[in-house]
């Protein structure tokens, strides 16, 4: 007997009538069978198990996804988030620091250091820095005190803003250095570091170019 | 409820938290990575696949209206990198390789000796499936594709398609039945 071809069979599973295949099925086992066969391998197809997809995809996906750099920034672990607010928190009391201490008069200060070399942000662990960050908060509450004494008492124009904003740009740069001895290859805080050297050279120039002409340097 | 959470999540990821997409993949990664590894055939390849369809699909979520469901729309997108993907790799390698116009039902001799050796499992015997065949009998008898969607997709004929699903199911049947399994003399109709 001359059975179905596998074109024929797999119309009659897609349910299309081809003209005397019916007439054919009806007398031939062989053929009814392959066609249940077929019909059988479709429905485990259909049944097989859902899979599972490697464990690491996701991480393959994440950088691709808009808003994976800012994410990434969030999701920081706490030393580098603890480190970059002590960065940050050291800059910000030096600027207040470096105010209280340029406006003390020099006489009433002979000992007295240039403010990048006062102060050492040279912690090398967390704890180390929030010390150093609560250490230079009490000097600052203590020197914006004596500011406005000394305002008050003497009228003296303000320190120079140039030579602030200079002095607590080097604690940034110190602040980000020792965090990053931590973690070197964080990007936040390198892309800090290098943030703060350019504007710290930048200040450098300017100061360079304006000597002598008196105007001040304002942050860019 | 579920839709509600699920609405919700989608909202956020079209706001760009990644939190939310992270929790609308492990919701369906499942799903778009069974799909993909169906149509690829191959662990490393369909990683890939699912890779892209992530990327393509949160890099074009704002334009998710959820007219449907996001299960639909993420398998989708997963279908067509993949069938993408495939369309492109199938331009360097010919579809029907050496079964073109032959019946692998009644030629046993050109079953490949893996086949030839061993039965095997539904699931491995699809792996084992040409790239074409399998792409073809995937999308037509478990995603329920019309052949008119698969030429589209593939970029075949309607033809095409059809020769290639019966050629698919015949071979799926000699993998899985084995070797030494009858085989029928298939002349005529």
């Amino acid at each position: 007997m001359v059975h179905l071809k596998e074109e024929t069979l797999s119309e009659l599973l897609d349910g299309v009538p081809v003209a005397g295949a019916e007439e054919h099925l009806t007398s031939c086992p062989t053929c009814q069978g392959e066609l249940e066969l077929l019909r059988r391998l479709r429905a485990e197809l259909r049944e097989l198990p859902e899979l599972q997809p490697p464990a690491d995809l996701w991480s393959r996906i994440e950088p691709t996804l808009p808003g994976a750099r800012q994410s990434r920034r969030l999701r920081l672990g706490w030393p580098t988030l603890v480190l970059m607010q002590v960065a940050a928190a050291i800059a910000i009391f030096v600027i207040g620091l470096s105010v209280g201490r340029s406006s003390q008069p020099v006489e009433e200060q002979p000992d007295a250091l240039p403010v990048a070399a006062a102060v050492q942000p040279v912690a090398a662990t967390v704890t180390d820095a929030m010390a150093e960050v609560q250490r230079l908060g009490s000097e600052y509450d203590a020197a914006l005190a004596n500011l406005q004494r000394l305002a008050q008492r003497s009228g003296r124009p303000a320190p120079s803003l140039t030579e602030q904003r200079l002095a607590s740009l080097d604690m940034l740069v110190e602040a980000s250095r020792t965090a990053l001895s931590v973690e070197p290859a964080d990007p936040v805080l390198n892309s800090y570091l290098f943030a703060a050297l350019e504007e710290r050279d930048a200040m450098l120039r300017e100061m360079s170019e304006s000597q002598g002409t008196g105007p001040e340097v304002l942050w860019r | 409820m579920v839709e509600l959470t699920e609405a919700n999540l989608v909202r956020r990821a079209r706001s760009g938290e990644l939190e939310a997409m992270r929790d609308l993949y492990e919701l369906h990664a499942s799903r778009v990575y069974t799909v993909v590894r169906r149509l690829a055939g191959d662990d490393d390849l369909a990683a890939d696949l699912a890779q892209d369809a992530w990327a393509n699909a949160f890099q074009k979520i704002k334009d998710f209206r959820g007219d449907a469901a996001f299960g639909t729309w993420i398998h989708r997108i997963a279908v067509n990198t993949a069938l993408t993907r495939l369309r492109q790799s199938s331009r360097r390698r010919d579809l029907e390789q050496s079964f073109d116009g032959s019946s692998t039902l009644g030629n046993p001799d050109r079953w490949p000796v893996t086949a030839a050796a061993e039965r095997v499992t539904v699931q491995r015997a699809l792996d084992m499936l040409p790239e074409g065949y399998r792409s073809v009998l995937w999308m037509h008898d478990v995603e329920g594709y019309t052949h008119e969607e698969i030429g589209a997709r593939l970029g075949i004929a309607v033809g095409t398609s059809k020769s290639q699903l019966s050629k698919a199911r015949a071979r799926l049947r000699a993998l899985v039945v084995g070797a030494k399994a009858e085989v029928v003399d298939h002349g005529t109709s």
